[in-house]
């Protein structure tokens, strides 16, 4: 039950900023995902939270004391290795008594406590086994079991999930959750899967280039984006841009006029409105029309895919080629060449910078 | 592959076989004949590994060369897995230099590394003897003790300390509990190599030992040289078949040890 | 951000990084100190005292005069013997390389890419296993094949009665046979690692693309493998040239190579700065061998 304060922080490798003046404040009990692109900074804040990484610049502390003199092992973190790190010459047993047998526990506390973390991750009766006889899924529960026992101040999770196939991840990401709810662990964890993020978080932090993009529940983050690299990073957007009509509208060259409910700056400032395509509703000319204020243009369908639970559209607006995602009420996509019309509300239509 | 290839194969694989282990199996065999000249057929007989017993030279030589190798294996395993675990988990300047050094060993011919020691000792003051030979040893031994530790380590990356670290076991405690443990089998796997590769040498211990001492090596040189005597067979047999069991035991640790 | 007036506060910790770094320091040399001064008492300086020897008239020892003479190299240059001397050790070199390559380049072949299972494992023991052993032994074994009365001598009257005497000892061939017997076993397995590492699919590819099978081995197996073969040629000549106890004990007479007469001043003659002089030019030409090869070698030496 901690609280962890990033400020300021800074991490130069050469000439190249892996961090760049990144500063959260991770609330007590939180589940928080660092998201963003390969190289963006999430993997180096994690392992400069757990002490792996020097600092160039700013602090980092735990439950408000800097921690910045203190080694790894000194900081009472939990951490969960991308390929598990279980010590191959020891039983699971063993492995997860690790943290409490080096801190001194007496045999019999090890045991009881040991007992009911495998228990907490239904692996009861794996004690001896050694971590090569496991696969990977029981392997990855070892490796929470064995970071959780110490009872640590916060968990540090890089990448848990990424090695397991779908169906294991998804089984997974539910039980991750659970366990962390109930034990209630200030949890910190890094990944590049979105939808991964987006489930399991509380909040979650868009990483590029070293800097924070964004920060914020997934709902806001992922409806309201600030920016067009949030926008696509987080899910697909169509991006449109063009100058500002008057205090609802912006003239989108080779479109029209799109309306949006944000606040717009002066008219003629020029700024990207980005509208996610699972907004957009597609209907044929001529049946029966949604709402009247929707944004309304006419296109025709360019390609159709076919995915099962639902249906991406590519469709000619104008000059533009929009992306349109619906769900599958119809049973078959409408064929290529069709003459529809597409409509988002103005709401869905949000300002972002460049 | 069509049957007569495989054959063929097969066929050219057991010959190569034969070529490697012919004299060898003629040495061991003929160390059991009671005939001192080559006399057939073959009668059974261990009376040259008798006399070896009585060869106080040659026994003297070997346990010279047993002292020696065992103290090599030590001096070279401590020191060559010091510096496996140096260049596997950091880097340095001179970390480069440090590897030129350890090229000349097994790459430039022994007879030059040899000649060259020779002098040097001898104008230091050291001289020859078994410290020589010892110092000589070590240096040819160390770099196939890094190889092989390296290699192990190399397998299990440095993730496991730190892993060790969040868990709270200091640098130390993460030494002896899952940096060594881990490590143990390509140590003990690195050893049996230093113990082959000092046992076995003959050009460094040649140019390095003074009258009067020597290894088992330079004592068959010596022998051979003089004129053949069955006891050489007797005595040869028994080292070509320990060194290969002890190269065997390395290769069987090698791979089982190390969850490849 | 809104966060950041949450958490405004900016400050840089310095103190325990310089520990660190220290300790760090202290660690490095503490592990590789051992090592660094080994190898300098026990390889760079001789090497060092080697060169500084080839250059005195005499050995400076039991407190003899000695003056810097360049003579021994220009006795080398000089004098016709040397020359030939190192034309043949050369030549050894290259026709035992050559033969390795020829009779172990197949073999590794075979074993990499058509012998499966336990049967590949067993064998590829069974070829590397003899390296391992005494050099001096197993070519002192090989004299009681080759000799008058071994072996050869005894298969050849068994199967003809009347042939007279045969022994190959004492001769060139016996050399090379004796040396390429202890190298072959290194060849077939840098060889083999090379072969092993390339990817089945490699090969399939090519299939596909429609190569018949010589093409497919000259023009992706051969290329790939290269690295593995350059260092097996390189590390079975180098130790070729310079080897002295199998020609003199498969060679005798025949056996003068300029290793067994770098031997020789060290040991009968006690021209100890000759000595020198000659075993720095076999370490200058093996450099050169070495520097030529180097940037085949260096780029794709990674596997090894």
């Amino acid at each position: 039950m901690s609280t962890v304060d990033v400020i300021g922080a800074v991490k130069r490798y050469g000439r190249v900023a892996a961090l760049d003046e990144v500063s959260i404040c991770f609330g007590d009990g939180e589940f928080f995902g660092l998201i963003g692109p390969s190289g963006s900074g999430k993997t180096t804040l994690l392992r400069a939270i757990a002490g792996f990484a020097d600092l160039d610049a700013g602090e980092i502390r735990i439950d408000k004391q800097p921690v910045g003199d203190r080694p790894p092992h000194k900081r009472d973190i939990g951490m969960v290795f991308q390929n598990y790190a279980l010590f191959p010459h020891l039983t699971v047993f063993e492995n997860v008594a690790f943290g409490l047998s080096v801190r001194g526990r007496p045999k019999e506390t090890m045991r009881k406590d040991v007992g009911a973390m495998l228990d907490l991750v239904r692996l009861s009766g794996f004690e001896a086994r050694k971590p090569r006889q496991l696969s990977g899924g029981q392997q990855q529960r070892v490796a929470l079991a064995r970071a959780l026992v110490t009872r640590p101040r916060v968990l540090l999770l890089d990448e848990p999930l990424g090695a397991l196939d779908k169906r294991l991840r998804q089984e997974m990401q539910i039980e991750l959750r659970l366990i962390q709810r109930e034990v209630g662990i200030t949890t910190i964890f890094v990944t590049h899967d979105q939808e991964e993020a987006l489930t399991l978080s509380d909040r979650i932090a868009i990483f590029n280039e070293g800097k924070v993009v964004q920060i914020g529940a997934p709902g806001e983050v992922y409806e309201r984006p600030r920016s067009a690299f949030a926008a696509g990073f987080l899910g697909d957007a169509n991006l449109f841009q063009g100058a500002v009509l008057d205090a609802r509208g912006v003239e989108i060259g080779g479109l029209g006029i799109l309306r949006t409910a944000d606040t717009l700056p002066a008219p003629g400032t020029h700024v990207s409105l980005a509208v996610r395509p699972e907004k957009i509703q597609v209907w044929v000319e001529g049946l029966a029309t949604p709402g009247a204020d929707l944004n309304r243009f006419k296109g025709r369908v360019q390609r159709a895919v076919y995915a099962g639970t639902n249906l991406t559209y590519k469709i000619e607006v104008g000059a533009h080629l929009v992306t349109v995602f619906e769900q599958n009420r119809a049973a078959h996509p409408l064929p290529v060449g069709t003459a529809v019309n597409v409509g988002w509300l103005p709401v869905h239509s949000v300002l972002v910078a460049a | 592959m069509r049957g007569f290839g495989i054959w063929a194969i097969r066929f050219y694989l057991a010959l190569l076989l034969l070529f490697l282990y012919l004299p060898i199996v003629v040495m061991v065999l003929l160390a059991f004949n009671q005939s001192p000249l080559y006399e057939l057929p073959i009668v059974w007989d261990t009376v040259w590994f008798q006399s070896l017993v009585h060869n106080d030279r040659l026994i003297r030589a070997g346990l010279n060369s047993v002292g020696l190798a065992l103290a090599n294996t030590l001096i070279a395993t401590v020191l060559g897995t010091m510096t496996a675990i140096a260049f596997a988990r950091y880097s340095f300047r001179g970390k480069a230099l440090l590897e030129l050094m350890l090229f000349p060993p097994i790459t430039i011919p022994w007879l030059i590394i040899g000649t060259s020691m020779l002098i040097f000792f001898f104008w230091i003051g050291i001289g020859r003897g078994l410290h020589a030979m010892l110092l000589g040893h070590v240096a040819l031994s160390m770099p196939y003790v890094i190889m092989v530790v390296g290699a192990r380590l190399k397998g299990h990356g440095s993730a496991l300390e730190e892993a060790a670290a969040t868990l709270g076991a200091s640098p130390w405690q993460a030494f002896w509990r899952v940096s060594l443990p881990v490590m143990a089998p390509g140590v003990v796997a690195a050893s049996l190599f230093a113990f082959a590769v000092s046992f076995d040498q003959f050009v460094i211990s040649y140019f390095l030992a003074p009258p009067g001492v020597s290894t088992l090596p330079v004592e068959i040189y010596a022998a051979i040289r003089k004129g053949f005597t069955p006891e050489i067979n007797a005595i040869s047999t028994i080292i070509i078949l320990f060194s290969m069991g002890l190269m065997l035991l390395f290769a069987r640790l090698y791979r089982f040890g190390g969850e490849r | 951000m809104r966060h950041r007036r949450a958490c405004a506060f900016r400050f840089s910790g310095g103190g325990y990084r310089m520990m660190q770094e220290a300790r760090r320091r202290v660690a490095i040399g503490f592990l590789t100190a051992p090592a660094y001064v080994w190898l300098t008492v026990t390889v760079l300086l001789p090497l060092s005292a080697m060169l500084f020897f080839s250059f005195l008239t005499v050995a400076p020892i039991g407190g003899r005069e000695a003056q810097f003479t360049p003579e021994h190299y220009l006795t080398f240059v000089d004098k016709e013997f040397y020359r030939t001397l190192t034309w043949r050790s050369l030549r050894l070199g290259f026709d035992v390389t050559l033969a390795c390559v020829l009779i172990g380049y197949p073999a590794a072949l075979a074993l990499a890419k058509y012998v499966r299972g336990r049967w590949r494992e067993a064998i590829f023991l069974l070829i590397v296993l003899p390296f391992w052993s005494n050099a001096l032994v197993r070519t002192f074994s090989w004299t009681m094949v080759l000799r008058e009365g071994g072996f050869l001598d005894r298969a050849i009257h068994w199967f003809s009665p009347d042939a007279p005497p045969f022994s190959m000892l004492f001769t060139y061939p016996a050399i090379v046979l004796g040396l390429v017997h202890s190298f072959l076993p290194y060849v077939i397995l840098t060889c083999y690692i090379s072969l092993e590492a390339i990817d089945d699919s490699l090969l399939e590819a090519a299939r596909s693309l429609g190569a018949n099978a010589l093409q497919m081995f000259l023009r992706v197996m051969l290329p790939l493998s290269l690295p593995g073969l350059f260092a097996g040629v390189i590390l079975t000549f180098i130790p070729v040239i310079g080897s002295f106890m199998e020609p003199r004990i498969l060679g005798g007479r025949a056996g003068i190579m300029l290793g067994t007469v770098i031997e020789d001043q060290f040991t009968t003659v006690f021209n100890w700065p000759r000595g020198a002089a000659l075993s720095f030019i076999m370490l200058g030409i093996v450099l050169l061998i070495f520097a030529a090869s180097a940037p085949l070698l260096r780029g794709r030496l990674k596997g090894l």
